[in-house]
């Protein structure tokens, strides 16, 4: 390994790679300001603007008072004017204060102005449980948010696609929720996966939104999944892989738009697939990527389609209760051995 | 030689114990001066730690471990 | 002078701004006078001491010698009755094909129809001070306030007909009309607009510019969390925008005193920080005097302005309400139209005479009806249109 190889190879944890992405635009463009609960000083409880005050200022970085209509609202009325506001819903499952200025107007006044007015604002917010947070705040609910139209969705889920989703995010014209898990953030104060630190370059550089990516290559199944559960599947391909099994790992990246084609390609390829969401399971991603094969071809599939969702109960606080309703490695690998018959 | 400690974050105990709780560059890498080395974790603070100079660099202490304030944490030579 | 000008008006008319204005002895005597005809016969007036409020504001006014301009009072009257003839003819076309029986998926303009016929004061007298670039925020009911800020009438009525032609290419509908090159946008939710208008509000300020924002909501909306965090984060932050709170009386058929606690619109405002008005008798020219200070305020980046109006609602909630509940005084109702009243007043005082009111009537309907042929002629979007725009 040269000097500039090895100093290329810069590593930020996923927090770090976002707001990387964020201060780049930023710099780049003074119309772009961030606004959410405790971005400023506090740089976001999960780390999600650490750094940005210090160097942008109170203008640019504003704390909100815990008013979610009342801000998103204003970050919608401001990207109508032309601004690219950055706002933070803290916690996904917040969404009920202030679902309407999400899904009835950042998405719609697009579509019900017949295109004439434009909402270039990000959307974002963090995600997923295992660190015992309870019921109200360890939700991930992506699919709920997909299956409303108006607004693309990204869900990064390593510091390299992290900063390249959100500088896109931030450069595309509609509204763009940007969706973190907490666990792959690499915060110093939670349980981290060991990919929650990785390569990033140090320029700019955009990541397409609805594109999926291949995150290992494989024959015997592919696993279809996003966000910190790409790192438990590969977590157990690499397992597998010491018995011959070969595990694809799909990493989809965006929901929407959502890279049908890719599932497709892959599952034609495999014949095997498994879903792994860490959203709830009935009415939601997993059901969607099955009835997209089964709308193409459910010839393609050799075996049922099998699937690893949170099962439709609130997500509980102790910790044997947590574990058994998440898709933990454990139960990555059992459905993937059913799936390929081992 | 720059030896690269463990900043003291908590300044009324001394010898209060933290964690490296992430390395952002591996033992034998090239780092550069002011590069990111690591950020560690005292009680609720974190803080990062910057490289001083060039060098290669070899990590005493791995990720997750609980360490003094103030102790060697790598070397850079 | 002959003494016509002091001619007892209906009580419900009743405002310092009907009064005409002198300066000098005859017009401290006039104006005194004025001013306790006023506080004795205002009808929905306000507690004692706001009346010496106003009686010592509207006292101090004249003595100033402050006139309000011919030009700008005609100005106003004929904007109101523009929105009338639309809002009538909009009625009119609404009902066809929805008679004998009503089915609110039939004719030409289907879905709901909230008609603003009775709040022209509020939209004349705030629109007034608004510039293109100043941004504006309407409710499910926004005609009014999109014709005064200067919204193609073409193009909107087209949208309400669901035309390709229209301002949103038929997607929008009549309650949700966006025209970005008058920063115009509506939104059907109760209240939600209101953050828009801080956002845009936001916008401006951080460029420095000195446009402003408002948002027009009803007397229903204070009730609405969406009020209270807008109220809070304009005020917080100074933002350049006017709340405008259009007190019509019913949330739908539910009356103010049934929904809405210690009422008082400028009182929650007042709450937040926010300095406010309340205008009686939907006086178009209190609105405009009130409107105009509050944007004067935001543009000299004083903050934020709630004004409320209490002004009336001539039809029903929606073409189709049957206003059964409102049957206690909905014999009453005609006889306050606000329009009628000012065009009273204005002859009165010298500035109109039936001919011209009639002409300015004529040019309204003619403009309106131009404006539904246009509709009419316009074809309707193809169906796979249906499929674009939903992203840029």
């Amino acid at each position: 390994m040269t000097t500039a190889e090895r100093t290329r190879e810069r590593r930020l944890t996923t927090a770090r790679a976002m707001v990387e992405g964020i201060a780049q635009e930023m710099r780049r463009n003074e119309e772009v300001f961030v606004m959410g609960e405790d971005v400023g000083a506090y740089g976001g409880i999960f780390g999600t603007t650490t750094g940005l005050l210090d160097e942008f200022g109170p203008e640019r970085v504003m704390d909100t008072p815990i008013s979610e209509t009342g801000f998103i609202g204003a970050g919608v009325g401001a990207a109508i004017e032309g601004m690219r506001p950055i706002v933070e819903l803290m916690f996904v499952d917040f969404f009920g204060v202030c679902m309407d200025q999400i899904y009835n107007h950042m998405a719609k006044i697009h579509y019900e102005s017949g295109g004439n007015v434009k909402v270039p604002m990000v959307l974002m917010t963090s995600v997923g449980g295992g660190y015992s947070d309870g019921a109200q705040h360890s939700q991930c609910l992506w699919a709920t948010f997909a299956h409303l139209p108006g607004m693309k969705i990204v869900v990064p889920s390593n510091p390299r696609d992290a900063k390249g989703l959100m500088i896109s995010a931030i450069r595309d014209d509609n509204p763009v929720v940007y969706m973190t898990h907490k666990g792959i953030m690499g915060l110093a104060w939670m349980a981290k996966n060991a990919r929650s630190v990785g390569p990033v370059p140090e320029e700019e550089y955009e990541v397409p939104i609805g594109k999926a990516s291949v995150a290992r290559e494989g024959t015997d199944a592919t696993v279809v999944t996003l966000s910190l559960s790409v790192h438990h599947a590969l977590d157990v391909a690499e397992r597998l892989s010491g018995e011959g099994i070969e595990l694809e790992v799909l990493d989809l990246r965006s929901l929407v738009p959502l890279d049908r084609e890719a599932i497709l390609e892959s599952v034609g390829k495999t014949g095997r697939v498994l879903v792994v969401d860490e959203d709830y399971r009935s009415f939601g991603l997993s059901g969607e990527i099955a009835a997209t094969i089964a709308e193409e071809d459910p010839a393609m599939l050799k075996a049922p389609l099998a699937r690893v969702a949170v099962p439709d109960v609130p997500i509980p606080y102790a910790r044997p209760l947590e574990r058994a309703v998440l898709p933990t490695p454990e139960r990555i690998e059992e459905a993937a051995r059913g799936l390929v018959g081992a | 030689m720059i030896e690269v400690r463990f900043p003291v974050l908590n300044e009324s105990e001394p010898d209060a114990e933290g964690v490296l709780a992430t390395w952002f560059v591996g033992d034998g890498e090239e780092v550069g001066e002011g590069q990111l080395l690591c950020e560690v974790q005292v009680e609720k603070s974190s803080e990062d730690v910057h490289s001083e100079g060039a060098g290669t660099i070899r990590l005493a202490v791995s990720e997750g471990e609980v360490v003094r304030q103030g102790e060697v944490i790598a070397r850079i030579e | 002078m002959s003494a016509t000008h002091l001619k007892p008006t209906p009580a419900n008319s009743l405002t310092p701004s009907t009064i005409p204005r002198e300066s000098g002895p005859q017009g401290i005597l006039r104006a005194t006078s004025s001013c306790r005809t006023f506080a004795a016969k205002a009808p929905s007036y306000p507690p004692l001491p706001s009346r010496i409020w106003l009686f010592v504001r509207q006292f101090v006014y004249y003595r100033k010698g402050g006139v309000m301009d011919t030009s700008t009072r005609l100005s106003l009257y004929r904007t109101m009755v523009r929105i009338r003839a639309f809002e009538e003819a909009i009625r009119r076309e609404y009902y066809v094909g929805k008679q004998p029986v009503f089915d609110i998926g039939a004719g030409p303009v289907p879905g709901e129809m909230h008609l603003a016929a009775g709040q022209e004061p509020v939209a004349a007298g705030l629109c007034a001070h608004l510039r293109p670039d100043d941004a504006l925020t309407g409710p499910h009911r926004p005609h009014h306030i999109a014709l005064a800020h200067g919204v193609d009438m073409k193009r909107m009525t087209a949208e309400i007909f669901g035309r390709e032609s229209g301002l949103c290419h038929g997607k929008g509908g009549h309650m949700h009309l966006f025209a970005p090159e008058v920063h115009f946008g509506c939104s059907g939710i109760i209240a939600e607009g209101m953050p828009t208008a801080c956002g845009q509000a936001l916008a401006f300020k951080k460029r420095g510019t000195d446009q402003v924002a408002a948002a027009v909501v009803g007397e229903g909306a204070v009730n609405q969390g969406g009020f209270h965090e807008s109220l809070n984060l304009a005020a917080l932050w100074k933002l350049p925008v006017i709340f405008v709170v259009e007190d019509n009386d019913w949330g739908i058929s539910v009356p103010r005193s049934a929904s809405t606690s210690n009422f008082s619109a400028t009182d929650r405002g007042r709450a937040y920080g926010i300095p406010g008005e309340r205008v009686e008798d939907n006086s178009v020219e209190g609105v405009y005097e009130a409107c105009g200070r509050a944007v004067q305020r935001a543009r000299r980046g004083e903050g934020p302005s709630l004004i409320e109006v209490h002004t009336l609602r001539l039809w029903g909630h929606f073409e189709g309400d049957a206003q059964g509940y409102r049957e206690s005084e909905l014999e009453d109702v005609p006889g306050r139209d606000p329009i009628p009243t000012y065009r009273r007043t204005l002859i009165e005082e010298g500035l109109l005479d039936e001919e011209e009111a009639q002409r300015i009537r004529a040019e309204a309907e003619e403009e309106v009806e131009a404006a539904i042929r246009f509709a009419k002629e316009s074809p309707e979007p193809a169906p796979d249109e249906a499929l674009e725009h939903v992203f840029a």
